[in-house]
C-alpha cells in the first residue's frame, strides 16, 4: 500500500525524514530470550545472543532447523513476547520499555505472516472481517465504505482477483495458497515497513508455493519492504533472500550474502546444511551424502559449554570446549560466522 | 458480526436443528407450553381464577375432589359434569325485582353434588327459587331472605333447599315422600332422581330438561341484586379434576406452566452468562484472577445442592426471586470449567496470535475471537440447564419450603402428597404436576442435545 | 513394459489398478489405471502433488485402502501371487509386512506413547506373524506342522523375536538400548529410524515408504536417505519411494512415476526425468516451481489453477485445464500411455505426435 489512505486516530510513526539516514532499518544486538517451565525446572535458552542488521529494503533470511531459535527470533522482533536481554532497535527507535502506546504504533511498523494459513485466520471471519480488522483496530478509515475500499485494494495488491468473488468467503472455502495471500493483505493493510514472514509457504502445496514466493517477491520490490524470511527451506532461502543468516542451537552461526554462505560456506554446521540438501539431479541414487556431523542437537535446556556446535562437529577440538563461545568473525565481504578453526576445516 | 449474517447464520443453524428429529420434538412440546402458558387462562372454568390458586374462598363452589370430566367416558355410571350456567331469560317482576330462569339439561346417571345459585349486589333482597322437572313436578324448592354484599350469597340446593325438595317429591307421591326420612335426605339426589319407593337408597336417574326459575325482589331501599349464575357442582369436574380444597387442577397446572418457563429460563440465563464471564476472564486474564476464580470456582462447585437449599429455605423461607438468585449462584460452576478450558485452547490459536501482532486489545479478543466461538456451547448449556432447574425447585416445595405466594407444580405434587391424595387414589391430582416436570425436562433436555448435536462439531476451530 | 534391470522378472506388477473412494459427495475416483513394474532391488519412486492418487496406491498394495475406499479394478501380482481380491485374513497372515511391508506417512507420530519400544515391536510381530509361511511357499498344514526355522516363525516373547528385534534396532543405526525407552524420549530421527525397523524385521522383499523423511529437519533427512539406501543394498530390498517433493525423490529413485489427478503423467529412470528434457508439460513444471540451492534461478514457475475434483473428472487430458500446451484434442481424448523407447512412458499427446511443439 504505497498511500496511507485515510488520517489514522493512532498515534503516527515518527517522521521518516531523521530516519531515511540510516540503513538499517532493524538493528537487534546480544538478543536473548529464555522460557522457564512452570516450576522453575527447565531453562530453555531459545535465543542466546544474537545480533544482526536488517538493511532497507533487504530480505533478511532466517534458516535452521527446528528449535534452533528463528521463530522465537521473529516472535521477539513482533513483540510478540519480551526479550529476556538485548536490544532491538527499528527506524532508530529502542524498543525496549515501550509504553503501550508506543507499542499499538509499532504494529504498524512491523507486521507478521504466520506459517499455517488457516490457523492465522478465525474460522468464523470472512475475507472482508480478517482484513477489515487491523482498519478497525487502527481507526483507519472513517466509514465502512472507506475501509471496504482499502479492504479491496488490497486484494488487489495480493492478485485475488475479482474481489467480489473472495471477499465473502471463509477460510476453508480457501486454497492454502489463496489464505497465504489473504494472510499478506492483511500485513500489508497496515502500510509497515518491515515484514516478519514465519514459514510463509511450508504448509502449501509445492506448485502454489512458487507463486506465493513471487508475488511476495514482487511485492517486496514494489514497495521497497524489508524482510526477514523465515525458513527451515534454505533452498527457498536462495531464491527469496539477499542474505542468510544461519542459525543453530539460538545462536547466528554464519550469516552472509546467499552467494557467500551458499556456495563458499564456513562454519561446519552450514556446510552440513548444505550438504544434506536435495537437489533433482539425476545420478544420485547410488551416493551416500558425506554428511560431516555427528550425533543429535542437543536440549535446548543443556547447551555445551564453549562453542555449543562442538558436540556435533568431526573438527572439534578441547580447545572448542574449554574456551567462551566464539562471536562472529569477519571473513571479508560482509560474511561472518562462528568457528575458531575455519582456516584449519 | 452484523445482523445479517447472525441472521442467516441462524437460518443455517435452524436448518441443520430441522434434522434432528428429538430437537423437534422438544420444540414442538415447548411450543404447547407456551401455547397453554399463554391461552390457558381462557380455558379456565373460573375468569382469572389463574390467579387465585392461594385463595381457598374462591373455590368454595367447585366440588371437592372431583376426578376430571373426561373419566365419564371411562365408565359405565356416569357422573354429572360441572358447570357454570348463565340464565336464560331473564323479565322483571312485579315489586322491582327480577326473575332469571335457568335450563339445566341433565343426562347424567349420578346427579351433580349440589348446584349453587350465587349472586352478588347490596341491600336486603328476597329470593324464591322454583324447579321444573322433566317428569313435569315443580315446586318452590327455597324462599328466604338474604343480605347481598360484594361477596358472592349463595342458595345451595344440598343445605338449603331440604324442606323445598321433600315437598316436591311429596307433591308427586305422598306415600313415597313421606317414606323419607328428612335427616339424611340428600335433596340433589332426590331432586335429580326417579319418584320410586326406593329412591332414597338406590335412586335412578330422571334425565331430561330440567328449568329453575329464581326470583329476587329487594326488600329495603336501593337494593340491588346483579345477574345470578348457576354453579352446577358435578360429579367430574374439569380438564384434570378438583382437590382436597375444591381447587380446579387443570387451573394450578396451566398457572404453573408460566412459572416454570420463567424460572427455568431466567436462571439458566443468568446462570450461563455468570458461567462465560467468569471463565472467559479467568483463562484470559490468569494470573491472580484466575487463581482466585479458580478457588471460589472449586468451592461452589463442591458445594451439595439440595442440601443447601433445604437448610438455605427452612431458616430463611426465600421468595421465589432469592431462589432463583441462590440458584445462579450455585449453578455458575457448571459451565465455568468447560468454558475455562475451551478459552485457554482458543487463547492459544494462531489466529489470536495474529490478532494481537495486529495490535488487539484484549477486549477485543475476547467478544471478537473468544466469546463468537464459546456462544454455541453457551446456548445448548443453558437449554439444558432448564429441566434441572426446575426440578430444584419442586423439590423445594415439595419439601414445603417453597414460595407460597406463587404456584407451581412442585407446590401442586407438595398439596397432593401432604393432603392425602396418594391414600384416597385422587390419581388425577398427583400424576398431572409431576408429569409436567417430566415433559418440560424432556422437551429442553431433546432441544439441548440437538443442539449440541449440531453446534458441538463447530466447537473445533478448524 | 517389463523394464527391469538385469532382465530379471518384476518382483511387484501392477496393472489398470483402479481405487475409488465410495463417499456421500460421490465417488471420489482417487486411483484410475495404474500401471508399473517394480524390479528386484530396484527403487520406484512415485511423485506428485496431494491428491494425485500416490499414498492411495501405497495403501492399495497393501491391501488397505482407507474406507470408503475400494479397488475397483486392476492387477497387484507379489512374488507370484495376486492380491487383488484375496481375502482380508490370508493378506494378514501370508503378504502384510511378510511379503510387503509400509512406512506410513507421519507413523513415527503414531508410537503409542504408553508402550515401549520392544512392547510395540512385539505387537507388531503378533499382528503379523503368528501363523505366517514362507512366501509363496505352498501351506504345512495346520499350525501343528513343525515350522521351519526363521523370522516368521519365531515365537513371540521368545529369544528369537529378541534377537530379531536387537538385530534390526541396530541395522537401523540406533543402539539397543531404545527397545526400553518410550517414544516420547526419542527425537524424531530415532523413531524414524523405529519405524523402518518395524517395517523391515518380517524381513519383507518390498517396502513402500509414504513420505518418511517429510516432518524431519534437513540434516536428519539426509541421514535417513543414507539409511534408507544402504538397507536396500545390505538386505536385497526394493522399495517404493512416495513424496511430493522432487528432489527427495531424486535422491533415491531409479525409476519415477509423475502421477497426476489419479492418473500416470509419466515413467521413466532418474536420468529421463530430471536430465533436463522430461516428456510430459506438468512434469516440466514440477520440475521448473522446485527451487535449487547450487543453480542460479532467476525466476520460479508456478502451475496456476488447481487439480481437478475427481468426482468428476474432465474428459480428455486431466491435466489439459492448466496445461499450457493444451490443444482441442487434448480436452477431448485421454492420451494413452506411450512408450517413448526404452520403457520411458508418458500420456500426453504433445510428447507423442509433437516433442518439438510450441506454445499455442
Amino acid at each position: 500500500m504505497s498511500a496511507p489512505e485515510a488520517p489514522a486516530r493512532a498515534a503516527a510513526p515518527p517522521s521518516d525524514s531523521i530516519a531515511a539516514e540510516r540503513a538499517d532499518i532493524l538493528s537487534v544486538r546480544g538478543l536473548r530470550k529464555e522460557f522457564v517451565s512452570r516450576r522453575g525446572s527447565a531453562r530453555v535458552r531459545a535465543v542466546d545472543g544474537i545480533s544482526f542488521d536488517l538493511r532497507r529494503g533487504e530480505i533478511l533470511g532466517l534458516v535452521g532447523e527446528s528449535g534452533c531459535g528463528k521463530t522465537t527470533t521473529g516472535k521477539l522482533v513482533m513483540r510478540l513476547i519480551e526479550p529476556s536481554s538485548g536490544s532491538i532497535v527499528v527506524d532508530g527507535l529502542d524498543t525496549a520499555g515501550m509504553g503501550r502506546e508506543e507499542d499499538f504504533a509499532y504494529r504498524r511498523r512491523v507486521q507478521m505472516i504466520f506459517q499455517d494459513p488457516y490457523a492465522s485466520m478465525n474460522p468464523h471471519f470472512k475475507v472482508r472481517d480478517v482484513l477489515e480488522e487491523p482498519l478497525l483496530i487502527h481507526g483507519i478509515g472513517r466509514s465502512k465504505a472507506e475501509r471496504m475500499e482499502i479492504v479491496e485494494r488490497a486484494l488487489e495488491m495480493v492478485k485475488m482477483t475479482p474481489v467480489s468473488e473472495f471477499i465473502d468467503r471463509h477460510p476453508h472455502m480457501l486454497s492454502g495458497g489463496q489464505r497465504q495471500r489473504v494472510a499478506t493483505a492483511r500485513t500489508l493493510i497496515l502500510s509497515p515497513r518491515i515484514i516478519v514472514a514465519d514459514e510463509p509457504v511450508s504448509m502449501i502445496d509445492l506448485s502454489t508455493r512458487a507463486e506465493i514466493l513471487r508475488l511476495m517477491k514482487a511485492i517486496q520490490s514494489d514497495l521497497g519492504l524489508s524482510f526477514i524470511y523465515i525458513t527451515h527451506d534454505i533452498s527457498t532461502a536462495r531464491y527469496f533472500a539477499d542474505r542468510i543468516a544461519v542459525m543453530y542451537l539460538g545462536r547466528i552461526v554464519e550469516i552472509g550474502t546467499q552467494d557467500e554462505v551458499i556456495d563458499r560456506p564456513i562454519h561446519p554446521y552450514t556446510r552440513a546444511l548444505i550438504e544434506a540438501v536435495c537437489e533433482p539431479e539425476p545420478g544420485r541414487v547410488d551416493t551416500l551424502r558425506d554428511l560431516k556431523i555427528k550425533g543429535e542437537v542437543p536440549e535446548a535446556a543443556d547447551i555445551p559449554s564453549g562453542c555449543r556446535f562442538r558436540t556435533r562437529c568431526l573438527f572439534a577440538t578441547e580447545e572448542c570446549a574449554r574456551l567462551s563461545e566464539p562471536e562472529l568473525e569477519d571473513a571479508g565481504d560482509g560474511h561472518y560466522h562462528a568457528c575458531r578453526r575455519w582456516k584449519e576445516i | 458480526m452484523r445482523i445479517g449474517e447472525t441472521l442467516s447464520g441462524l437460518g443455517d443453524f435452524w436448518k441443520e436443528y430441522r434434522k434432528v428429529g428429538s430437537g423437534l420434538v422438544g420444540l414442538a412440546i415447548l411450543g404447547l407450553f407456551v401455547l397453554f402458558a399463554v391461552l390457558g387462562p381462557a380455558l379456565v372454568p373460573f375468569p382469572g381464577a389463574v390467579d387465585h390458586w392461594h385463595d381457598i374462598t374462591y373455590w368454595q363452589d367447585n366440588p371437592m375432589a372431583a376426578p376430571p370430566a373426561w373419566t365419564n367416558a371411562l365408565v359405565a355410571r356416569k357422573g354429572a359434569v360441572s358447570a357454570r350456567l348463565q340464565p336464560t331469560e331473564s323479565y322483571p317482576s312485579e315489586g322491582g325485582g327480577a326473575s332469571y330462569a335457568f335450563a339445566y339439561d341433565y343426562r347424567a346417571d349420578r346427579p351433580p353434588r349440589d348446584l349453587i345459585f350465587r349472586y352478588k349486589g347490596s341491600g336486603k333482597v328476597f329470593a324464591l327459587l322454583e324447579a321444573t322437572r322433566p317428569d313435569g313436578a315443580k315446586a318452590e324448592i327455597y324462599r328466604g331472605q338474604l343480605e347481598l354484599g360484594t361477596d358472592w350469597q349463595r342458595i345451595s340446593v344440598e343445605h338449603d333447599a331440604r324442606a323445598g325438595v321433600l315437598e316436591l317429591v311429596s307433591s308427586v307421591d305422598e306415600f313415597i315422600g313421606a317414606s323419607i326420612d328428612p335427616a339424611s335426605a340428600r335433596p340433589v339426589s332426590l331432586l335429580f332422581s326417579e319418584i320410586e319407593s326406593d329412591m332414597a337408597d338406590s335412586p335412578r336417574a330422571l334425565k331430561g330438561e330440567y328449568a329453575f326459575e329464581l326470583r329476587i325482589q329487594p326488600l329495603s331501599q336501593g337494593a340491588k341484586a346483579g345477574v345470578p349464575e348457576l354453579l352446577v357442582s358435578g360429579q367430574v369436574s374439569g380438564v384434570l379434576g378438583t382437590d382436597v380444597s375444591k381447587r380446579d387442577i387443570f387451573t394450578g397446572v396451566v398457572a404453573g406452566i408460566k412459572w416454570a418457563l420463567f424460572i427455568g429460563f431466567l436462571t439458566s440465563i443468568v446462570t450461563v452468562i455468570l458461567g462465560v464471564t467468569l471463565g472467559v476472564a479467568a483463562a484470559y486474564f490468569s494470573g491472580p484472577v484466575d487463581w482466585l476464580l479458580t478457588r471460589v470456582y472449586e468451592f461452589v462447585y463442591l458445594l451439595p445442592v439440595l442440601p443447601f437449599l433445604i437448610v438455605l429455605s427452612a431458616i430463611y423461607k426465600p421468595s421465589i426471586y432469592t431462589f432463583m438468585v441462590i440458584i445462579c449462584l450455585l449453578f455458575w460452576s457448571g459451565p465455568y470449567k468447560p468454558v475455562y478450558s475451551m478459552a485457554l485452547q482458543i487463547k492459544e490459536e494462531t489466529f489470536v496470535e495474529a490478532s494481537r501482532a495486529l495490535g488487539s486489545s484484549g477486549g477485543r479478543i475476547i467478544f471478537r475471537h473468544i466469546i463468537p466461538i464459546l456462544l454455541p456451547y453457551s446456548f445448548a448449556v443453558m437449554a439444558l440447564s432448564v429441566p434441572g432447574v426446575i426440578v430444584y425447585e419442586a423439590s423445594v416445595s415439595l419439601l414445603g419450603l417453597g414460595d407460597s405466594s406463587i404456584v407451581t407444580w412442585g407446590q401442586i405434587l407438595e398439596a397432593a402428597l401432604s393432603q392425602g391424595a396418594v391414600i384416597n387414589s385422587l390419581w388425577w391430582w398427583v400424576i398431572p404436576p409431576g408429569l409436567m416436570i417430566a415433559l418440560m425436562g424432556m422437551s429442553f433436555a431433546f432441544i439441548g442435545s440437538a443442539m449440541d448435536k449440531i453446534l458441538h462439531p463447530k466447537l473445533k476451530t478448524r | 513394459m517389463s523394464e527391469t534391470r538385469g532382465g530379471l522378472p518384476p518382483i511387484l506388477s501392477v496393472r489398470g489398478l483402479k481405487l475409488h473412494y465410495f463417499t456421500s459427495k460421490g465417488v471420489v475416483r482417487a486411483l484410475d489405471g495404474i500401471d508399473f513394474d517394480l524390479a528386484p532391488g530396484q527403487t520406484l519412486g512415485l511423485v506428485g502433488e496431494s491428491g494425485c492418487g500416490k499414498t492411495t496406491t501405497g495403501t492399495a498394495l497393501l491391501g488397505m485402502p482407507s474406507p470408503p475406499g475400494k479397488i475397483v479394478s486392476g492387477s497387484i501380482v507379489l512374488g507370484g501371487r495376486e492380491l487383488v481380491g484375496m481375502p482380508d485374513r490370508e493378506l494378514r497372515r501370508e503378504i502384510r509386512w511378510s511379503g510387503i511391508s509400509m512406512v506410513f506417512q507421519g507413523a513415527m507420530n503414531c508410537l503409542t506413547p504408553v508402550y515401549t519400544i520392544r512392547a510395540l515391536m512385539a505387537e507388531t510381530w503378533r499382528e503379523h506373524a503368528l501363523s505366517a509361511r514362507a512366501n509363496g511357499a505352498p501351506s504345512e498344514g495346520g499350525s501343528d506342522a513343525p515350522r521351519p526355522a526363521g523370522a516368521k516363525n519365531a515365537k513371540p516373547d521368545g529369544e528369537a523375536l529378541e534377537a530379531l528385534m536387537r538385530k534390526y534396532v541396530r541395522l537401523v543405526g540406533l543402539s539397543e538400548s531404545v527397545l526400553d525407552r518410550y517414544p516420547h524420549e526419542l527425537s524424531g530421527g530415532m523413531k524414524q529410524r523405529v519405524v523402518i525397523a518395524m517395517a523391515l524385521f518380517l524381513e519383507p522383499k518390498v517396502v513402500v515408504m509414504d513420505e518418511p523423511t517429510t516432518a524431519l529437519d534437513v540434516i536428519v533427512q539426509a541421514q535417513i536417505l543414507n539409511l534408507i539406501k544402504s538397507l536396500r543394498k545390505e538386505l536385497g530390498l526394493s522399495y517404493i519411494f512416495i513424496t511430493h517433493d522432487l528432489a527427495t525423490e531424486a535422491e533415491i529413485a531409479d525409476r519415477i512415476m509423475v502421477m497426476y489427478a489419479g492418473k500416470m503423467a509419466e515413467l521413466g529412470s532418474s536420468e529421463e526425468i530430471f536430465g533436463g528434457s522430461p516428456a510430459h508439460p506438468y512434469t516440466e513444471k514440477l520440475l521448473a516451481s522446485t527451487p535449487r540451492l547450487h543453480r542460479r534461478v532467476s525466476e520460479l514457475a508456478f502451475i496456476p489453477g488447481a487439480p481437478p475434483d475427481l468426482v468428476s473428472p474432465p474428459p480428455g487430458c486431466r491435466f489439459a485445464p492448466r496445461c499450457s500446451f493444451a490443444r482441442r484434442k487434448c480436452a477431448e481424448a485421454e492420451p494413452p500411455a506411450t512408450d517413448l523407447g526404452g520403457g520411458h512412458l508418458v500420456a500426453c499427446w504433445k510428447a507423442v505426435e509433437d516433442p518439438e511443439y510450441e506454445r499455442s
